[in-house]
């Protein structure tokens, strides 16, 4: 209960106005295509230099949990999504939006993003030693069959054929090891010098989702009247309130899955949101309705990707080792001050602590409350004309994929791959799957190749990968995956009419 | 249905061009050195040309159920705003500079785009302000705001 | 065709370079490329050296951090040589003996004369961890250890080729032994993670986060790879002091160099602004703090450090 008191410490009159700061800043940063979080907070740390340590974090931390939640309005209203976090968004919220029902979407995913941020900070707040044993249990072996069983994922990602999903799911395993070889530094598939860097996750992310969306504008030509959406539903705040409590089934497996997966220190924060949308697809009666606009999938991935927020934040704390790029870059901030993180922190700098982790808990509810008072009128960007949404969603995609590393190659990648994702898109291929499959390849080569070193140093490559609790349990996760989906796959497969064959 | 469809040659032809892309990465990755560095997408290779050539054969045999291909009326419309967007990022942006090339092609886009009449001078001049109006955001967030310096060519 | 690109590049800055740099620059921000991620030692230490550029007794124009991650710096420096521009406004982190060992290595397109060293702002060594509940508890535990199981033990570091690398090398070679090293994905954090995590029996890491990480009680120091002990670690003795011949090749030096091209007038003022810079009090003061140990040498004095490191490393990369 030490956390209650330090709370005074927040609401004094800068550390309170700096919150806000970085809560509307980290909203606005989050919703910029190509700004992921821990670019945002990197940003801001040159600001926290001429702060006062507790002053300094608690910009940085309300920033890290609004830029998370900003990067739905961007996924939500123009289906570029800000970080691999919200992926997820884009399937279905992206899809409310063309409905008209961009106001509701962003409700929900501002309130589903609030529940699961509080409650992830709650974790960090109350259970941290127990947790950061966990996030150490993660060894290279385990960590390598947590990511085949995101490959698993794959096949019934958004995608109405298993076989179409997995070659995506290929083609994105294929495309992350273009570039130097992480750990021999051998050179792979470098057909052309902007891929000497290999391939930019947000970049690529941008590309993949983005380009799709203005080709197909265009390819709707000028006779198409005016806007893909005449009038914006109005939602009432209330009304959503409702809506995310009728789901909580939604909610809990997004909380649960977001805040058990942001825990494993290098693959958490990019897959929860995924991870949580499709678990909650297989438990929901409605799973044909997911994609096409259904509420529980914004809200799992919402819930998912910011109750990932705090238990990120555990091994940093509490161990001093950075469980996710964000949290490497707030780690610097605190050594700027001279602060180590560790037993260190809580022992000698309680008011730093607390004051940062207490922030963390208040700016989700600013959060939360700045981004539903905005949402209304956010949602009337899908009453743009379509041809200006085109060419707005390109420039965009240009600018926020040359502003991650300041480099020509990223944008070509980018539009490369958005193209090849267009024509690719109109065989029946998803981006949701080809972009799991390249953020899991890096996690499974490097994993398993650092395993099979350690392994064939001590007790060898079947003892090292198949023995253990954690790894039988995990294997036993990656089976029963496949297997279900394949009853999906031979279920669906039966109550096929032949009308849908044709067409 | 007798003919094959137009999109069942779409099909063949798509997932032809996927089995040969695996094709060439199998090759490549069972080929190149140092063999180490390559076992992964040798693993991942060879899964991908098993699935792209059951793909292929699929669309062959016009069996594929999901995706419509591509409608003529879709290509002439993709056509020109396709090109510009290509020209814009492979060569205008860094030839004329970001905010230059990029308020170019947006008004280029618009005008193509843009269901108004083209002869009316007010459909000129709304788009002239959207163009202005793109411009000013895009260089207050990315350059006052975020301080990214993006290549300047031409004025700014 | 490219060949002339760079050629008409090349000499239109000359042009305009001769003209306008002597007196005018730096006229707009400057940029500066990090090949090793956000958070990461290298980032950290090159934000805070950087921070005090918008002054006006250093450069005037404040210096902005991209980061260019991946295969223990290779992309980066990759990118440095070969797309960078050499026009004074694209400044780079260089960590020695890094990309002089891939270089000699092979597989880069890139080598010391590609670039053009600036100023030198820290020297992180190397140091020997193990968890704080092993058994072994200094060097000779270890090599004991290594003896009685050639190739059993695991340790690890941050990449093939970086300064922890090279260190394993040396202490392989002046013990006589054959070790296990384990390059991880992630740089020093993963590495160090694997260790407090018992993933592996011990590791080889920066002196400035192993000394963070026995603070917080999690992993013991028991070797500096360098000629001197460490001001931050007084009582642990070096490699040398425990009996092994090992020199400091395998210390991390870092600091800011330019693409080769660049105009000299503006390498000349950089030369003379940037060590002044690094000698801000301010700097000192956030360095230490963070547990980074400083060390400022001018341009000449780099160009000598790598062209030493070059030949030391030649010698002990030969036989791989």
């Amino acid at each position: 209960m030490e956390f209650l008191y330090y709370f005074g410490d927040v609401f004094a009159p800068v550390s309170f106005g700096l919150l806000i700061l970085g809560t509307v800043g980290g909203l606005i940063l989050g919703a910029t295509p190509g700004l992921s979080p821990t670019m945002a907070v990197a940003l801001l740390i040159p600001f926290t230099f001429h702060l006062q340590p507790v002053q300094g974090l608690i910009l940085l931390g309300a920033a890290y949990t609004s830029t998370v939640a900003g990067g739905a309005v961007s996924a939500i209203l123009l289906k570029i999504p800000g970080a691999p976090a919200n992926i997820a968004t884009t399937l279905d919220g992206h899809t409310m939006a063309k409905q008209g029902k961009g106001a509701k979407a962003l409700q929900l995913s501002f309130l589903a993003s609030a529940v699961g941020g509080v409650i992830g900070v709650l974790l960090l707040i109350f259970l941290t030693p127990v947790l950061s044993k966990w996030a150490l249990a993660f060894g290279p072996s385990h960590l390598f069959w947590l990511a085949i069983l995101g490959v698993t994922v794959i096949g019934s990602l958004d995608s109405s054929s298993v076989v179409k999903g997995l070659l995506s799911g290929c083609i994105g395993l294929w495309l992350a090891t273009i570039g130097f070889d992480d750990i021999m530094g051998a050179q792979r598939f470098i057909f052309h010098p902007a891929l000497g860097g290999g391939i930019n996750i947000i970049a690529a992310l941008i590309g993949l989702f983005a380009i799709p969306q203005v080709l197909t504008m265009f390819a709707k030509g000028r006779s198409d009247k005016g806007a893909e959406v005449i009038a914006v539903e109005k939602h009432s705040v209330i009304d959503a309130v409702r809506e995310v409590a009728r789901q909580p089934r939604a909610l809990s497996i997004g909380t649960i899955t977001g805040s058990v997966i942001g825990l494993i220190p290098g693959v958490g924060g990019q897959i929860a949101g995924l991870v949580a949308y499709d678990q909650t697809k297989k438990f929901s009666p409605n799973r044909d309705q997911f994609g096409k606009g259904h509420p529980e999938g914004v809200i799992a991935a919402e819930a998912a990707n910011n109750a990932m927020v705090g238990p990120s934040l555990v091994p940093l704390l509490t161990l001093s080792i950075p469980g996710s790029p964000t949290a490497a870059v707030l780690l610097g901030g605190l050594l700027i001050h001279g602060i180590f993180p560790g037993t260190d922190l809580f022992d000698n700098h309680p008011d730093v602590a607390w004051t940062f982790i207490n922030s963390m808990l208040i700016g989700q509810i600013l959060m939360c409350i700045f981004g539903l008072y905005v949402a209304g009128l956010a949602a009337r960007v899908a009453q743009v004309p379509q041809s200006v949404m085109a060419a707005v969603v390109l420039g965009l995609a240009v600018f926020g994929s040359y502003s991650v590393q300041s480099s020509m190659g990223d944008v070509y990648v980018m539009a490369a791959l958005g193209v090849m994702m267009y024509f690719l898109e109109r065989f029946g291929f998803s981006a949701a799957p080809l972009v799991l499959g390249l953020i899991l390849g890096p996690i499974a080569e490097a994993n398993f190749i650092q395993g099979s070193m350690i392994a064939g140093a001590t007790d060898g490559l079947g003892a090292y990968f198949l023995s253990g609790a954690l790894n039988i349990a995990l294997i036993g996760a990656v089976v029963a995956s496949i297997i279900y989906s394949s009853w999906m796959e031979i279920k669906s497969r039966r109550y096929t009419s032949k009308e849908e064959i044709m067409g | 249905m007798t003919v094959p469809s137009l999109p069942r040659v779409q099909h063949i032809v798509a997932s032809g061009v996927i089995a040969a892309v695996g094709c060439w990465v199998a090759w490549v990755s069972y080929t190149q050195q140092p063999a180490e560095a390559f076992l992964f997408p040798r693993l991942i290779s060879t899964v991908f040309v098993v699935l792209a050539l059951w793909t292929f054969a699929k669309a062959l045999m016009g069996w594929t159920k999901v995706g419509h291909g591509l409608g003529r009326i879709d290509v002439i419309n993709l056509f020109p705003g396709l090109i510009i967007a290509l020209i814009y990022v492979f060569w205008l942006a860094k030839a004329l500079g970001f905010y230059t090339a990029g308020a170019i092609v947006f008004f280029i886009l618009l005008a193509i785009y843009d269901p108004a009449p083209h002869r009316e001078l007010k459909t000129w001049i709304k788009r002239i302000i959207i163009t202005a109006c793109y411009l000013v955001v895009m260089y207050g967030l990315f350059a006052k705001l975020l301080k990214v310096y993006t290549p300047r060519e031409v004025f700014f | 065709m490219k060949k002339l690109i760079l050629g008409a590049t090349l000499a239109l800055t000359t042009l305009a370079g001769g003209a306008v740099f002597a007196d005018d620059y730096p006229e707009r921000p400057v940029m500066m490329m990090v090949s090793y991620g956000a958070g990461g030692a290298t980032d950290f230490q090159a934000r805070i050296v950087t921070m005090t550029a918008g002054n006006e007794d250093a450069l005037g124009m404040p210096i902005a951090i991209i980061n260019k991650p991946g295969a223990g710096g290779r992309v980066g420096w990759n990118w440095f040589a070969t797309q960078a521009e050499a026009d004074g406004y694209t400044l780079g982190a260089y960590n020695v003996p890094h990309f002089i060992a891939q270089s000699i290595k092979g597989g880069v397109e890139y080598s010391t004369d590609s670039f053009e060293p600036i100023a030198n702002w820290g020297a992180d060594p190397a140091v020997f961890v193990v968890a704080t509940d092993s058994p072994m508890n200094s060097m000779d535990d270890v090599v004991a250890f290594a003896n009685e199981n050639p190739g059993k033990l695991t340790f690890s570091g941050a990449g093939l080729f970086v300064g922890h690398h090279i260190a394993a090398l040396q202490l392989e070679k002046a013990a006589g032994v054959k070790m296990a090293y384990i390059p991880t994905k992630g740089g020093g954090a993963a590495a160090m993670k694997a260790v407090i995590a018992g993933e592996v029996m011990g590791g080889v890491n920066n002196l400035s986060d192993a000394f963070r990480a026995q603070e917080a009680g999690n992993v013991k120091i028991l070797g500096v790879f360098d000629l001197e002990r460490n001001a931050f670690l007084p009582d642990v003795p070096t490699l040398k002091e425990q009996g092994y011949d090992i020199d400091n090749a395998s210390v991390n030096f870092r600091g800011i160099m330019v693409p080769k091209g660049t105009p000299p007038e503006v390498i000349d003022t950089l030369a003379a602004t940037v060590p002044e810079m690094f000698k801000n009090g301010k700097v000192s003061k956030k360095m230490d703090a963070g547990g980074s140990p400083m060390h400022i040498m001018t341009r000449d004095e780099v160009i000598e450090m790598w062209a030493a490191r070059e030949e030391t490393l030649k010698e002990l990369l030969a036989g791989l």
